[in-house]
């Protein structure tokens, strides 16, 4: 398959990177670890006239600590992520998150930035030209029906980030650059719910940084992902669980973030609500978990059905929930 | 067995260290001078006319040499059999499939034959499609071809003693039906073809192949050449597993692209080309009615299948016959009867599949492990009640002349503790057994039989010339580790062309399990020769008779007096100083019934020989998942004899990786109006390296009187026994028979929650 | 599209290709540089038969933009053996019988080199992990394991 023609930008700056993106507003597409544009961009799904590459800036990688958060340049690749003992220590769910994307080659070169900004999927929209040829474009094609869900008024793709729904249950920030100016927002505020375009980011920023905040006092976490082998696939569904607990074995917060249940990552609050303040029973971890039907977005627009992701958003939470749970109990 | 050299170790293959080093060249790293790019313009429907095709302006493009459409081929239809001739390699009158071949440019690079497509323009008025079996079978349907009513391509049947009564004498009697999406084959290498045409008129082409000289023949016919102008070549293959047995529209589109522009085209199909533009196997619905006595023995036998086969006929007739086939070689039955059903539909075209029919062994062998919970009976002593036994015939009166399926199931069972097991495993943990058999080979007229050639340097080295493929089995070191063998040589010594029809003698190809009997014994009887031959040099030479000579470490001994020798290579030239040149020439035809047909007479002997297996798998489902791990699977086969036991065992671990864990776990193809959604191994999911369990490979060995030192197969069985202990396993496990396969998580959950309720 | 002018070090040589913009290292290698033995097999990255070590870790060679290599030490299956002698990886999948069709094998082998290079006693569990984006559908994997687990120094004789 061949890649359609488009000029390479190799900015030595970040400075000059952003006046780039400026310069050529709305036709260009970033290239960081690659492991996704560049397959959009054979399946003709992306033509951008330039490819901006993040590979000559300087100190566009590394993971810092900062006084009481952690600092993840938006290009470091998964790998040193994995490999990083001071996020495996400080937030066991992202390490975990990580660990479980794709398999290993992919993790060598795809970016925490990457991962967090790649666009939603769905089966009958990541197609080739082969599949596409004779039928009508749909939404997220630009187009006016959706394949995977009959009569439907909008797009259901799904985003299916690993490091997202993770980075989200810990309220970590990202920090967007455009020339003149930056903002730093909530993760989660990263995104529009709109499987057309599930990313509310100007097209002529960058995501510079990831800031998570280190939590105080006690606190767990986990992330637990489903796939149907043991590698290499996109979640089908997943669950990221924040804890923090007290002295007395309470959970004093508890944040719980789904993935691949719609077209961004979904915070239930209610399915929160139901652990904080008490030491949960397991008829809490129940409740909590089914607690996340209501709010999630599912169709059949991956390789397994819709009722079966359905299910496993409860199993998947519950699972989550527990193992956190249970790390907090141990660490007392 | 005697005391072989090479025969029966576990040797390093010939062909590994190329591969090992990337130098092995596979079709699409062959780099010809002056190669234009082809690349192929597909249908976007399902089923449509084709009212007109445009190709002036893709012609006009600078860089473009050569655009085919129908009008440069004859549009004569070819098919497989003289009765399924029913495909033009570019269609005249109309695309029954989406992706099926329309035209096809070559240029001078890739991106100019892309742009090139982009130029044609082709007028379709788009008609009415089916795309399943029940849909193409309905009253009315739109016709896939016009010939076939009601859309049946292919109907076999087979009816042998009297079911009726059968199942009036039966104990017990019950009917369910199996059913089971496509899967498909996701070879590595993605199929691609270079063809060359120069003013000799004559073809060299390489491409991946399971038979070179069933590939030549039928491009002989299309391009209208004679058949020793087409030079189908040696080439590294990435893997067949049934796929790539007849010739299919790229081999003739890129020869004719070549002929048109005398240039050498390489035509490389991306994966999703490879995955609906050469073959997949057949969905099915198979219902099979069983009775049996009170001992569970099986009295009779009713099975009808269905199977999608797609746009086109294919290799139709042996499709339908070999689910059945496996079946009544592997059990015991007297009164059987068969009707399967090849159904036409707008898909892509099904061929021939290692584990073919996943509906219809894991139903026969499902079907037995609930007839024994019916009347007591633990499923491997069904198996044992109905296992085949040596020296009986086959319902369509195949002779069995070796078999060790009881004793794999024996094995099996000791081996992986099935009665320590059996009935006592914790819930969700279950076992399950499956039990198969295979041919080697079955009629081909007048391509049935395998010829090789041995000639001499005068060094005393040899050439093996045979027309055996090797897919990356290992059929390349097979034929050097027996010519080596017979001659006293050592592999080194041995060089092998094969598989080119300009130079090697016709051989029935690797799709049919065939190569190790067939062309094993071919080689075997040619060495033969050559080594008679220089046993008589050396009989005058050392002045004793040549049957009390041996050949051992390239030296002809005296058997009784070993210190007594003389080398090969002296043999050798004694012979050349007498002016007489030694060569060997061997040649095997099995002994089957050449009147046997697939469909017109379906009886008589299949071929020479079958191997039988075993397979028996523990798993661990997840009950609030519907997750499977498959703890460990024991795998018995019957191979006659393991000619290069880990060779075998590679065997083994393959064909339960394809048939079980994938077959049975995670493979399927999803469909959206007759489009393939998942063409690529991230959405059609073969199995990882994570993925795959303990094996315990035992080979057992029955030493089959004419196999080549009593080889038969080991390539096919074990994928399908593996499905249907995969299916048994996961079944007790949860204590609900599913017959819709695979077994996904969504449907053990589905199953494990109705029970829920139920109980 | 311009053409560039790439400067790439390709198992220890360096090679300045003329081309354009839009070509991934895959390409590069295979129709440029005749290095054959890098397979595509899929072309989106799910299959690993484009392997290729790039500063001594294995990454998707058809997804990579071949500008994105520019400074890299790649290194493609030609590379691993030494003029004759080939490197212990290879020798063992030989050994082991871990190639049958052979091509998944240069990703495979590549792929298991890196692994020892930076684990030289890594478990079962961590091989199959390692080579869990490489698909194999001849082998099962499992003599692959063996192969690599020979070479490990776990301990185990």
């Amino acid at each position: 398959m061949r890649l359609p023609p488009f000029e390479v930008l190799e900015p030595a700056t970040l400075k000059n990177a952003l006046s780039m993106l400026e310069k050529h507003k709305g036709k260009v597409k970033i290239i960081a670890g690659g492991t996704e544009i560049v397959g959009l961009m054979k399946l003709g799904l992306s033509e951008p006239p330039y490819v901006l590459s993040l590979r000559k800036i300087k100190n566009m990688k590394g993971i810092k600590k900062n006084k009481n958060q952690i600092i993840i340049r938006s290009n470091t690749t998964l790998r040193e992520i994995i490999e990083s003992s001071l996020i495996n220590d400080l937030f066991k769910g992202i390490s975990q998150a990580a660990s479980l994307v794709a398999a290993p080659p992919i993790q060598n070169r795809a970016t925490i930035g990457g991962n967090i900004l790649q666009n939603s999927r769905c089966m009958y929209y990541n197609q080739s030209e082969l599949f596409r040829n004779g039928l009508k474009p749909c939404y997220k094609a630009g187009g006016g029906m959706c394949r995977a869900v009959k009569g439907a008024n909008r797009c259901f793709s799904v985003y299916q980030s690993d490091i997202a729904p993770a980075l989200i249950s810990f309220n970590a920030k990202a920090k967007l650059e455009k020339t003149g100016s930056s903002r730093t927002v909530l993760i989660s505020d990263l995104f529009t719910g709109k499987g057309e375009n599930p990313h509310s980011i100007g097209e002529n920023e960058l995501l510079t940084d990831i800031i998570i905040p280190i939590p105080k006092g006690q606190y767990s976490s986990a992330y637990e992902k489903l796939r149907i082998r043991k590698s290499l696939e996109y979640p089908l569904m997943s669950s990221a669980v924040f804890m923090s607990g007290s002295m007395n074995g309470e959970v004093t917060d508890a944040r719980i973030v789904l993935g691949a249940a719609g077209s961004s990552p979904k915070i239930i609050d209610k399915a929160s609500k139901v652990l904080k303040g008490k030491k949960p029973s397991n008829k809490d971890i129940e409740t909590s978990a089914e607690a996340v039907l209501q709010f999630i977005e599912v169709a059949d627009n991956l390789p397994v059905p819709a009722s079966y992701r359905r299910k496993m958003a409860i199993i998947f939470t519950k699972r989550a929930i527990q193992k956190a749970l249970n790390d907090l109990r141990k660490d007392r | 067995m005697g005391d072989f050299s090479l025969i029966g170790k576990s040797m390093k293959r010939i062909d590994t260290p190329l591969k090992a080093t990337g130098q092995a060249q596979f079709s699409s790293d062959l780099m010809l001078p002056r190669t234009l790019i082809g690349k192929v313009l597909r249908s976007p429907y399902a089923h449509a006319k084709i009212l007109n095709i445009d190709i002036s302006k893709a012609e006009k493009l600078p860089g473009v040499k050569a655009v085919v459409t129908a009008k440069d081929t004859c549009a004569d239809k070819w098919g497989v059999f003289r009765y399924t001739q029913d495909q033009q390699f570019l269609p005249t009158d109309k695309v029954r499939y989406v992706g099926e071949e329309v035209a096809a440019v070559a240029a001078v690079d890739e991106d100019t034959a892309i742009q090139a497509l982009k130029l044609i323009k082709v007028e379709y008025e788009e008609l009415p499609a089916v795309f399943d079996i029940k849909s193409a079978l309905e009253s009315g349907a739109p016709l896939v071809h016009q010939d076939h009513p009601g859309n049946i391509n292919i109907h076999v049947n087979i009816d042998v003693g009297d079911v009726v009564k059968g199942f009036g004498e039966s104990y017990y009697v019950r009917e369910d039906t199996f059913t089971a999406p496509e899967d498909s084959y996701f070879q590595g290498e993605p199929y691609a073809v270079v063809a060359q045409y120069d003013h000799t008129g004559s073809l060299e082409i390489w491409m991946p192949n399971a038979g070179p000289h069933l590939k030549a023949k039928p491009l002989s016919n299309v391009l209208k050449i004679p058949l020793n102008k087409v030079r189908v070549r040696k080439i590294a293959i990435g893997g067949a597993f049934g796929g790539r047995s007849e010739i299919c529209p790229a081999d003739v589109i890129c020869a004719f692209l070549a002929r048109k522009s005398q240039r050498p085209v390489k035509l490389v199909y991306t994966r999703e080309e490879n995955s609906i533009a050469t073959r997949q196997a057949h969905s099915m619905i198979t219902t099979i009615k069983t009775g049996v006595n009170k001992e569970g023995r099986v009295i009779s036998r009713d099975i009808t299948c269905h199977m999608d086969g797609g746009a086109y006929s294919s290799t139709g007739p042996i499709a339908v016959s070999v689910p059945f086939l496996c079946m009544e070689q592997a059990y015991q039955m007297e009164n059987v009867r068969y009707n399967g059903y090849r159904v036409f539909t707008n898909k892509p075209i099904r061929g021939m599949f290692r584990t073919h029919g996943r509906a219809f062994a894991c139903g026969v062998d499902l079907q037995l492990d609930m007839i024994g919970r019916e009347l007591g009976i633990n499923p491997i002593e069904m198996r044992l009640r109905n296992a085949r036994k040596v020296g009986e015939f086959t319902p369509t009166k195949s002779y069995v002349a070796s078999c060790g399926m009881t004793e794999t199931i024996l094995k099996a069972g000791e081996k992986a503790g099935w009665n320590e097991k059996w009935g006592k495993l914790p819930p969700y943990y279950g076992i399950g057994i499956g039990c198969n058999s295979v041919q080697t080979g079955f009629p081909m007229g007048i391509r049935g039989g395998s010829q090789a050639f041995i000639k001499f340097n005068e060094e005393g080295g040899i050439t093996v010339i045979t027309g055996i493929v090797d897919n990356g089995q290992g059929n390349d070191h097979m034929i050097v580790q027996i010519a080596a063998e017979e001659l006293g040589l050592g592999v080194c010594d041995v060089q092998l062309i094969n598989a080119d029809t300009e130079v090697t003698p016709s051989d029935p190809g690797s799709y049919s399990m065939c190569e190790t009997f067939i062309g094993g014994n071919a080689v075997r009887l040619a060495a033969q020769d050559a080594k008679n031959k220089l046993l008589k040099i050396a009989a005058e030479a050392l002045k004793v008779s040549p049957d009390e000579l041996i050949v051992k470490d390239r030296k002809i001994y005296i058997e009784k007096s070993p210190d007594k020798s003389i080398s090969i290579s002296k043999a050798i030239r004694i012979a050349l100083s007498r002016n007489e040149s030694i060569s060997g020439e061997g040649s095997y035809w099995p002994k089957v019934d050449s009147k046997r047909e697939w469909v017109e007479n379906p009886s008589g002997q299949l071929s020479e020989t079958f191997s039988f297996g075993t397979v028996i798998t523990e798993v661990k489902v997840d009950p609030e998942t519907g997750k499977v791990d498959v703890l460990e699977v024991t795998a018995a086969q019957d191979v006659g004899y393991a000619l290069n036991p880990k060779v075998i065992e590679g065997q083994f671990e393959g064909g339960i990786a394809m048939g079980g864990q994938g077959g049975m776990l995670s493979e399927y193809i999803l469909w959206y109006n007759g489009r393939v959604l998942n063409p690529d191994q991230l959405d059609y999911m073969v199995p990882l390296a994570l993925d795959m369990p303990k094996i315990n490979n035992i080979i057992v060995e029955t030493i089959d009187p004419n196999g080549p030192y009593g080889a038969k197969e080991a390539g096919m069985s074990i994928a399908m026994s593996a499905a249907q202990a995969y299916c048994g396993a996961i079944c007790n496990a949860i204590g609900v028979d599913i017959k819709d396969f695979p077994l996904t998580p969504d449907k053990i959950l589905n199953a494990i929650e109705k029970k829920g309720k139920e109980g | 599209m311009k053409k560039i002018m790439l400067a790439l070090k390709i198992n220890g040589e360096k090679y300045e290709i003329s081309t354009y913009p839009n070509r991934t290292l895959l390409e590069i290698l295979r129709d440029d540089l005749l290095l054959t033995g890098t397979k595509e097999s899929c072309g989106e990255g799910a299959c690993g038969a484009c392997t290729v070590l790039l500063d001594g870790l294995p990454v998707r060679s058809c997804l990579l933009l071949a500008t994105e290599a520019k400074g890299c030490e790649i290194t493609t299956i030609e590379g691993l053996a030494k003029g004759e002698k080939l490197d212990p990886v290879q020798e063992s999948f030989i050994e082991h019988h871990a190639i049958q069709c052979g091509f998944c094998s240069p990703g495979m082998i590549l792929t298991a080199r890196s692994l020892l290079n930076h684990n030289p006693a890594p478990t079962e569990e961590e091989i199959r992990f390692a080579i869990s984006g490489n698909v194999c559908r001849c082998t099962g994997y499992t003599k692959i394991v063996e192969a690599v687990q020979a070479l490990s120094n776990s301990g185990r004789e």
